[in-house]
């Protein structure tokens, strides 16, 4: 099957397409950003189809290289839904930035980034997903240090050395595994699959913890989120969305596809610390959240939230669970891509983001504020819209978990407690931009309302949040056999 | 003869460049053509060769051969934007001659004999090449350490040969005398590398002089100071001899990162970069000899060096072909000459470790070799100096790429050769990050 070398290869040839492209002008560069992604976006639906008709997964393999390398692609269900996800999503960025006036590299690094993040969730050389994984901050480092607010000097770096540190721990991490299955088995492999259950005697519990810290950083996990507010809130909005849409799910993913399915026993004896840390993390990132003045800080530290819930849905180990908390990051990418996008037209329109900047929004701009309160009250899991779904059944996913201890009370409670949190930042923050009256500071009148083009992105996501709500089981479809693959 | 041919182009090369210099004015264009195909004709001289022994003075085994390459290939730049002048070509071939020499010498007063070949036209070659204004007092120290580092070497040498009265470049066993010549031996190579503490002369050495003789002295002087120490530490009849080596080389991983941190003027920071490298290759060797010396920690040594070649000659190189001396200069670069910032942009990618780049193939090695020796603590120092190594390296591009440009007039470019030579180090450091792929013919066969 050479299409899922077509996946990551075609937007890496999109990117290069659009530097060429460039030197004829900046419409042409863009023209060509657009094409490439809805051709991306085209090819990675006809992959999912092939599994909504039930192939269960496709492989690419080939004679391994020096040092054990091999070029192995797999896509299941959970490896394909992330990759339409960003697909999905690099057109919507490249649709919501057409008006701006920017050269041909940064519809280059967007396509470059959806490149390597597609690698990531195809690869099934551990060699080659690390790869991928840096190659995903070197587009990444550029749309926030060029693209970005005030302070994005600062914050491109900042997300960089984070972000690689908790790499190096696990490129560490993998280099033991490496080394450790060598010496019980004699085989220099990097193949995920040929490492399972490989003896890997007293290195196992130092490479489970390198693989938790390179992927928690990712998530974010707190305490190793504060890269996070920085780097959403910095960069333009379609890198938040980029940024939060996809690049978080990596690390949720790695512990899904790697961690779990390598060491199981570990997985089990942690899974009430990692638990614990997921409560922390969705109960403090609603708090954090509520404390916010800047909408934009705010719709990021409501994505720690909302990944803490994901992980206590991963960490139940249960299929429900796991489901769930795949389900919830296809969610959180739909519902917080949107919240960004809505941050950023907002701020296109008056340069300013601040909650206290806005007042009475609402009656100047009524599309604005449908979407907006749309986007949010799926965000917080109103019944009926795609959060809720995602986050009963990571709650439920805990509440039947056979993991020791996580029947304890607690986690439903922090995770019920988080769901509440959730709507006392989100909700007064709305009412307080669109419905309250305006205060002498406010900027509300250089709003105008969305034009054509931006509400038809809106309801676009608007749609998909609905149809996730009301009808998941075509979703559940696609995702659930790769997990029940998984559990096994 | 043929095991030869390469050293003996580099000394036809040498003598062509000194008959040139007999004429009243050496007409530049020659000279230049020279200096360029004398290591070009070199690396073609390699090609099928195979390894062999010429006893007493001369054996070229599998190592002579793949270091020759990296060092002849390490080469080039320098020989691409050579200056026409006849003395300066006669020194730099007589330098590369030396390490061709080291490659393949056989024993070791030959070993030393080389050492001291490559080592004289180097110090000159500091003092004389480029306006820099302190090369002279660079030169010097260089000299005093080069000078000190070969009495050292001979002072072990002489403890050695008493002990086992053998001269031969294989390991015989030692008494504690033995040892002790082998570790001022050691320490010799350590000192040409730039080992921590010995490493006092270097960064003043690499920022006088002129941006591409640090960048041959970075990359061809450096290869053959690794293969000295490879040979060096060979001589001990045990690797237990080398235990000390990987904590070294991590710890001069972190100095040279620390210090880098601070520098403002660019080719200092490189200097102090090269360090950082040093001590990834010097713990790469360690781990290599605890490995019991096998053949693909060669090879994990050998492509490190050769991604380095391109990276480190892309980096000193840029300094010339933009003008730019310092950090401030740096800022807003991108917009002046986006296609030569985005080449040095990638190469600091590929020097700070970052994939798909060859830089980080080549840490991966260095730290796979170190994890499979066990070496639990150099491994945790050297991914933490790679970290911190990053924050100049992106902080660089974070200069190029994200400030604006300040106000004044600009540098005045260098020479478009030298823009050139940036591009295809870009280039070579972007495809070594596929090594394991094209190479895996050449490697399958090593690593096992």
């Amino acid at each position: 099957m050479t299409s899922l070398t077509l996946l990551w290869v075609l937007p890496l040839a999109g990117a290069a397409a659009c530097l060429l492209a460039g030197r004829a002008g900046r419409g042409a560069a863009k023209a060509c950003a657009l094409l490439f992604s809805a051709a991306f976006f085209a090819v990675s639906l006809a992959v999912l189809a092939g599994f909504l008709h039930g192939e269960s997964a496709i492989v690419v393999g080939g004679a391994p290289w020096a040092f054990g390398i091999s070029y192995r692609l797999a896509a299941d269900g959970l490896s394909m839904a992330l990759i339409t996800l960003t697909s999905f999503l690099t057109l919507i960025c490249v649709a919501a930035s057409w008006k701006l006036d920017v050269s041909a590299a940064y519809w280059a690094n967007f396509l470059a980034l959806a490149s390597a993040l597609t690698g990531v969730f195809l690869a099934r050389d551990l060699f080659l997903f690390y790869v991928f994984w840096e190659a995903t901050l070197i587009p990444m480092f550029f749309i926030i240090g060029l693209w970005g607010s005030d302070n994005r000097r600062h914050a491109a770096v900042k997300f960089f050395l984070f972000t690689f540190a908790g790499s190096i721990l696990m490129l560490l991490a993998l280099l033991a595994l490496v080394a450790a299955a060598h010496s019980a088995t004699g085989v220099w492999t990097w193949d995920l699959d040929a490492l399972k259950g490989a003896p890997l005697g007293a290195a196992a519990p130092w490479v489970f913890l390198g693989l938790l810290l390179g992927f928690g950083v990712k998530i974010p996990i707190v305490p190793m989120h504060t890269w996070l507010p920085d780097a959403h809130t910095e960069a333009p909005a379609a890198g938040s969305v980029m940024l939060a849409g996809v690049m978080l799910k990596m690390g949720l993913y790695g512990i899904i596809r790697v961690a779990l399915p390598l060491f199981p026993a570990y997985a089990l004896s942690w899974a009430p610390w990692l638990a614990g840390l997921a409560a922390i993390n969705a109960v403090y990132g609603a708090l954090c959240a509520m404390a916010q003045t800047d909408l934009k800080r705010l719709v990021a530290y409501s994505s720690i939230a909302h990944l803490g819930f994901c992980v206590l849905g991963v960490v139940s180990l249960t299929a429900q669970g796991l489901t769930g908390g795949s389900l919830q990051m296809i969610n959180h990418g739909i519902t917080t891509g949107a919240l960004f996008l809505l941050v950023g037209f907002l701020y296109e329109r008056a340069h300013k983001r601040g909650v206290s900047d806005f007042g009475g929004l609402a009656a100047r701009a009524p599309w604005m504020a449908f979407f907006f309160g749309f986007s949010i009250f799926a965000s917080v899991g109103l019944p009926g819209l795609n959060g809720f779904v995602g986050e009963f059944m990571c709650l439920s996913g805990i509440a039947h978990s056979s993991v020791p201890l996580l029947g304890v009370p607690f986690f439903a409670v922090a995770g019920v407690a988080g769901v509440t949190l959730a709507a006392a930042y989100a909700l007064p923050a709305f009412q307080a931009v669109f419905w309250a009256p305006e205060g002498g500071a406010s900027v509300s009148d250089h709003v105008t309302d969305l034009d054509l083009r931006e509400k038809s992105i809106l309801w676009t996501l608007c749609a998909l949040m609905l149809w996730i709500g009301l009808s998941p089981q075509g979703w559940l479809s696609v995702l659930e056999p790769a997990i029940r693959g998984l559990v096994r | 003869m043929n095991l030869l041919a390469p050293q003996a182009a580099l000394a036809a090369g040498v003598i062509g460049a000194l008959g040139l210099g007999l004429m009243r004015r050496p007409p530049s264009l020659l000279v230049r053509a020279l200096v360029l195909l004398t290591p070009l004709a070199a690396l073609g001289l390699l090609w099928g060769a195979v390894p062999g022994v010429l006893p007493p003075l001369v054996g070229v085994d599998m190592k002579g051969l793949g270091w020759q390459t990296v060092i002849y290939a390490g080469a080039l730049p320098m020989a691409f934007l050579s200056s026409g002048d006849d003395v300066e070509a006669a020194l730099f071939l007589g330098a590369v001659l030396g390490m061709g020499l080291l490659a393949a010498a056989g024993n070791l007063p030959m070993l030393f004999v080389a050492l001291e070949f490559m080592s004289l036209p180097a110090y000159l070659l500091v003092a004389r090449a480029g306006t820099g204004e302190r090369r002279l007092e660079a030169a010097v120290k260089y000299f005093f350490a080069g000078a000190l580092a070969g009495a050292v070497f001979l002072l072990g040498l002489s403890l050695y040969y008493a002990d086992t009265h053998s001269l031969a470049a294989v390991a015989v066993p030692v008494d504690a005398r033995g040892q002790a010549g082998l570790a001022l031996m050691a320490a010799a190579a350590l000192f040409k590398i730039g080992a921590v503490p010995l490493h006092w002369w270097l960064p003043d050495v690499y920022e006088a002089a002129s941006p591409e003789v640090s960048g041959f002295l970075s990359t061809a002087m450096k290869a053959a100071a690794v293969l000295f120490l490879v040979r060096v530490t060979s001589l001990a009849p045990n690797p237990g001899f080398a235990a000390v080596l990987p904590a070294l080389g991590a710890l001069t991983a972190l100095f040279g990162a620390l210090l880098a941190l601070r520098q403002e003027r660019l080719q200092r920071l490189l200097a102090y970069s090269s360090l950082a490298h040093a001590g990834l290759l010097i713990l790469g060797v360690g781990a290599w000899q605890l490995l019991g010396r096998s053949p693909a920690g060669i090879a994990a040594l050998l492509i490190y060096l050769g991604a380095y070649a391109f990276m480190s000659n892309g980096a000193f190189v840029f300094l010339q072909a933009s003008g730019v001396s310092t950090r401030a200069e740096l800022k807003g670069y991108a917009s002046r000459r986006p296609l030569l910032a985005a080449s040095f942009g990638l190469i600091l990618f590929a020097l700070g470790g970052v994939p798909p780049t060859g830089g980080f193939v080549a840490k991966l090695l260095m730290l796979w070799l170190a994890v499979r020796a066990g070496l639990v603590w150099p491994v945790l120092i050297a991914a933490l100096s790679a970290l911190v190594s990053l924050v100049y390296y992106l902080g660089l591009v974070r200069d190029m790429a994200f400030e604006e440009a300040p106000a004044g007039d600009p540098p005045a470019d260098g020479p478009a050769s030298a823009r050139l030579v940036v591009a295809v180090c870009a280039l070579g450091a972007l495809l070594l990050g596929a090594a394991p792929f094209f190479l895996s013919g050449v490697l399958s066969g090593v690593w096992k």
